[in-house]
């Protein structure tokens, strides 16, 4: 029987697709790696991947309003 | 920069005493009474810890509003005429300046007087009122109704009722007590009676007290006498034949006077007022003695009765301290701002202590020599290296006409005396604050020190000594006027509000934009590029643990070829280039794989100064790479173009003082010249949290940081490093092999590596004592065991006779024939 499954191409630079590769050693969402800066993922985890690669990017943003 | 003040005061003054904890353990027996009182907390008058706080205020709020929150000041009425005046006013006392209005420049002029300068770009600058910029104000001479008058008549808006109660607050009880020395005793002295009258009521003051003979029948009697003023003073250097009032500073009252009048419009008169503040104090004062011993006490209680003492020396009037012969040399002519600066500090014919802030390459050397020359009796020099030690030597017989035999140089491989009643000594922070066993020679060369009174203490680099470091050294110096120097009054930690209570108000702060548009220091483009990681380095950074990290993003390949094309372009356009890694192992791979000369810790002293002569001289070398051993006190004028490869953390001084490097570029006048900073920082990494933290000071001096995302013909280019897959790999390999340690930028600099030229410095104590709590240093068995410390000295002896074989070739045949029979 053939089995689907809804997916997202992503694209990206190739520093957050190593990002997405570390995400994806917890919880697999990864269909198919296709290259350096495209990714095919789960379609359902996609609000979740976004909200986590902008965690992981903000901490290396210094915002000025909170020095003080 | 905020500090946190309110009910918490008091708990952060505790929690700086057990910061100091360690390196106050070095007290001796003999000053320890006066240490223990330093050490309960330092006191602070209680207006110090207050601020302007902004109220609630109900307003129609509308469309925008959420965007500026607390800091929406829409409500705020404007005064009909509020085009022509430059200033806004908030709650909160932050002073936003049109820098474009025509009265802008006396508009600053005042502002730099009253208030901090918090950020100053080309169009609008921000300022803040706060209560140790109030205190300064007063100790130049300006009168609470003055403040308040000019300020709202420069102000848009209503000069707001928080504002106008903290100027009261502060500035009533600020400065209007003065300790005076003069012919050797001290003087308590103010213009209001009813004060001194106050003070008297106090038992401890009342016992501190002399009674001279010459009132001994009216026994509650002051002393009064005619206020001080600038008539005959004249700050050498300064063209006598101009006659603008900015340019003298005697006179200058007289004639700030008349030309405000001509212009006619009231706020110029008034603006005015501060340089007339010296007429305003020109009534009677009255004073009483105190006994010299009793100073510290004093001090200390009027601290606490909220009527902080300023020091003022009338060195004139010194008869008993011999006067030295020292003069600028006739060529000698000092800047604008440097005459401004000294201006505010011999305001009314007497010396002021206090800070003045100059950027790197400004001139603070000349500001220092020039005030010394102006107060003319034995001065102390303290720095913070013993290279800047020679430097300082050799810039007092540069500009000034003091004769060899009268300065001496007190370091740990030079102990001497000057020959003749009065001289200038020139030694380094660790040097008089040490108080451990010290060598025959040098204990006796303290006790020389100690035992001797001296007209005016100069302090280079005051930001980088801790506070209790400098409480040794006041405490065990008798000196009558104290000034400091420094660049970048920031540290990461809040200890700069210390300095203005141990030596004086900030009296001066330069403006870098301005310095630099009229050519004293070099125009530089600053630039963060950014270097995307390579997928591989990438990876491994994710996986890594945070010191690992460092080592992983500074040897991005990317940056590594990013740099390559830098330095190969900037070389192809005549520039002479410096690179900078904080990172010893980044540091010899990049200079070894791209085939430079490199300096770091380690290097021995031949080495470092053939290199740097290679450097300034040979036109094959154009680009040499230091490691932070460069930050400071290495002067290379013929560097044109910085490249940060990896830096200390968040830093923003240590930032500042590398631009320094180059601000004082030789060609700096030539048309269209610009000075290039660039910083590498490795995307989507810590670095660029750090890079841009680490900007912040210099933005707030008005420098605007380019980002480079992309090198033009950066693809095109042939040749470079580490351009193949299999290459990088290779490299991701070693960085991976290395060890973790190799992470740490502090293993390079050992206390006695740190200076460039490689003398020895010791600076141990001061980089413990100025660093954050939360900095992890990596030490070897040797300073686990206290082998860095200064107990032994004997470590060092080598790296001394190296240096001391250097000095004597320095000096001229007859002093040193003077030496050698002294």
């Amino acid at each position: 029987m053939v089995k689907a499954v809804k997916g997202v191409v992503v694209e990206c630079d190739t520093s957050v697709k190593q990002i997405i590769l570390g995400l994806n050693e917890k919880g697999k969402f990864i269909i198919e790696d296709l290259d350096d800066t495209h990714v095919f993922v789960d379609a359902s985890c996609i609000e979740q991947l976004r909200f986590d690669i902008d965690e992981i990017l903000n901490e290396n943003t210094y915002n000025v309003e909170e020095s003080k | 920069m905020g500090q946190k003040r309110g009910p918490t005061g008091d708990v952060i003054h505790e929690r700086r005493r057990r910061d100091d904890g360690p390196i106050h353990d070095v007290g001796v027996p003999e000053d320890q009474d006066i240490d223990e009182d330093f050490s309960e907390k330092l006191v602070v008058p209680k207006h110090a810890t207050m601020d302007a706080v902004a109220q609630s205020h109900s307003f129609q709020r509308d469309s925008v509003s959420y965007i500026f929150g607390d800091h929406d000041y829409t409500w705020l009425p404007l005064k009909q005429d509020h085009e022509s005046r430059p200033l806004w006013i908030t709650e909160d006392g932050h002073i936003i300046l049109e820098g474009f209005s025509p009265i802008a420049e006396k508009a600053i002029d005042f502002l730099i007087t009253i208030g901090e300068p918090v950020s100053r770009p080309s169009h609008i600058h921000e300022y803040k009122l706060t209560p140790y910029s109030l205190y300064a104000a007063v100790s130049v001479g300006l009168e609470t109704e003055d403040i308040i008058e000019v300020l709202s008549r420069l102000s848009k808006v209503p000069v707001p009722e928080s504002i106008l109660g903290l100027i009261r607050d502060c500035t009533l009880s600020y400065g209007k007590v003065k300790l005076v020395l003069k012919h050797n005793r001290y003087f308590v002295e103010s213009s209001h009676p009813e004060m001194l009258q106050k003070l008297l009521r106090d038992p401890i003051i009342k016992e501190a007290r002399l009674i001279g003979e010459e009132e001994t029948n009216q026994n509650g009697a002051l002393i009064t006498g005619k206020a001080p003023n600038a008539k005959d003073l004249l700050i050498p250097g300064v063209k006598k034949d101009i006659p603008d009032p900015n340019k003298v500073a005697a006179g200058a009252s007289a004639a700030a006077g008349a030309t405000a009048g001509q212009d006619g419009d009231e706020i110029f008169a008034v603006v005015g007022l501060d340089k007339d503040d010296d007429d305003v104090e020109s009534d009677d004062v009255h004073s009483f003695e105190i006994s010299s011993s009793s100073v510290e006490t004093v001090k200390k209680r009027c601290n606490e009765l909220d009527y902080p003492m300023l020091e003022e020396y009338d060195f004139r009037n010194d008869t008993l301290n011999p006067d030295l012969e020292i003069d600028l040399k006739p060529i000698t002519v000092i800047r604008p701002y440097q005459e401004k600066s000294l201006s505010k500090m011999f305001g009314n014919g007497r010396a002021r202590s206090g800070i003045i802030v100059l950027p790197c390459g400004a001139g603070k050397t000349l500001v220092g020599i020039t005030a010394a020359c102006t107060v003319k009796k034995s001065t102390l020099v303290l720095c913070t290296s013993s290279v800047s030690v020679l430097q300082w030597r050799q810039q007092f017989l540069l500009w000034s006409n003091i004769k060899p035999h009268q300065i001496a140089v007190f370091t740990s491989d030079q102990k001497e005396k000057f020959l003749g009643a009065a001289g200038i000594v020139i030694s380094t922070y660790s040097m008089v604050a040490n108080t451990r066993n010290r060598s025959h020679d040098s204990q006796k060369m303290m006790n020389f020190l100690k035992s001797r009174e001296w007209g005016f203490l100069l302090l280079d680099e005051v930001h980088v000594v801790p506070a209790n470091m400098f409480r040794k050294v006041l405490t065990t110096i008798a000196a009558h006027a104290k000034l400091g120097l420094t660049a970048t009054l920031v540290r990461e930690d809040e200890k700069i509000d210390d300095l203005n209570f141990l030596i004086g108000p900030k009296l001066y702060e330069a403006n870098w934009m301005d310095l630099a548009s009229k050519g004293h220091i070099a125009n530089v483009q600053c630039a963060e590029v950014w270097c995307p990681m390579t997928p591989a380095f990438y990876r491994e950074y994710l996986r890594e643990n945070s010191r690992k990290r460092t080592l992983l993003y500074v040897m991005n390949p990317n940056k590594f070829q990013a740099c390559q094309y830098l330095i190969r372009y900037h070389e192809e356009r005549g520039d002479k280039i410096i690179v900078f890694s904080d990172n010893v192992y980044a540091l010899v791979a990049y200079a070894q794989k791209l085939m430079k000369p490199f300096i770091y810790g380690e290097t021995s002293q031949q080495e470092r100064v053939r290199i740097l002569q290679n450097f300034q001289h040979n036109p094959k070398i154009n680009t040499i790479f230091l490691s932070k051993v460069g930050d400071t006190s290495i002067d290379l004028p013929e560097a044109t173009c910085l490249i940060q490869v990896s830096s200390h953390y968040g830093s923003r001084r240590q930032e500042a003082q590398r631009l320094g490097r180059i601000l004082r570029a030789k060609r700096r006048n030539d048309e269209g010249f610009n000075a290039f900073f660039y910083s590498l920082v490795s995307k989507d990494t810590q670095e660029m949290y750090y890079s841009t933290k680490r900007q912040q000071f210099l933005i707030d001096q008005g420098y605007a940081f380019k980002v480079i995302t992309n090198l033009d013909g950066m693809d095109q280019e042939q040749d470079l490093v580490y351009s193949t897959p299999a290459e990088q790999l290779s490299l991701l390999q070693s960085v991976l092999l290395a060890q973790e340690s190799e992470a740490d930028l502090n293993d390079d600099v050992e206390p006695d590596a740190d200076d460039l030229t490689g003398n020895t410095s010791r600076r141990s104590g001061a980089v413990a004592g100025g660093s954050n709590g939360a900095k992890r240093t990596v030490g070897g068995l040797k300073s686990l065991s206290g082998g860095d410390q200064m107990a032994y000295i004997e470590y060092n002896k080598a790296v001394n006779l190296k240096d001391k074989d250097k000095n004597k070739a320095e000096h001229h045949p007859l002093f040193k024939k003077h030496r050698n029979k002294k």
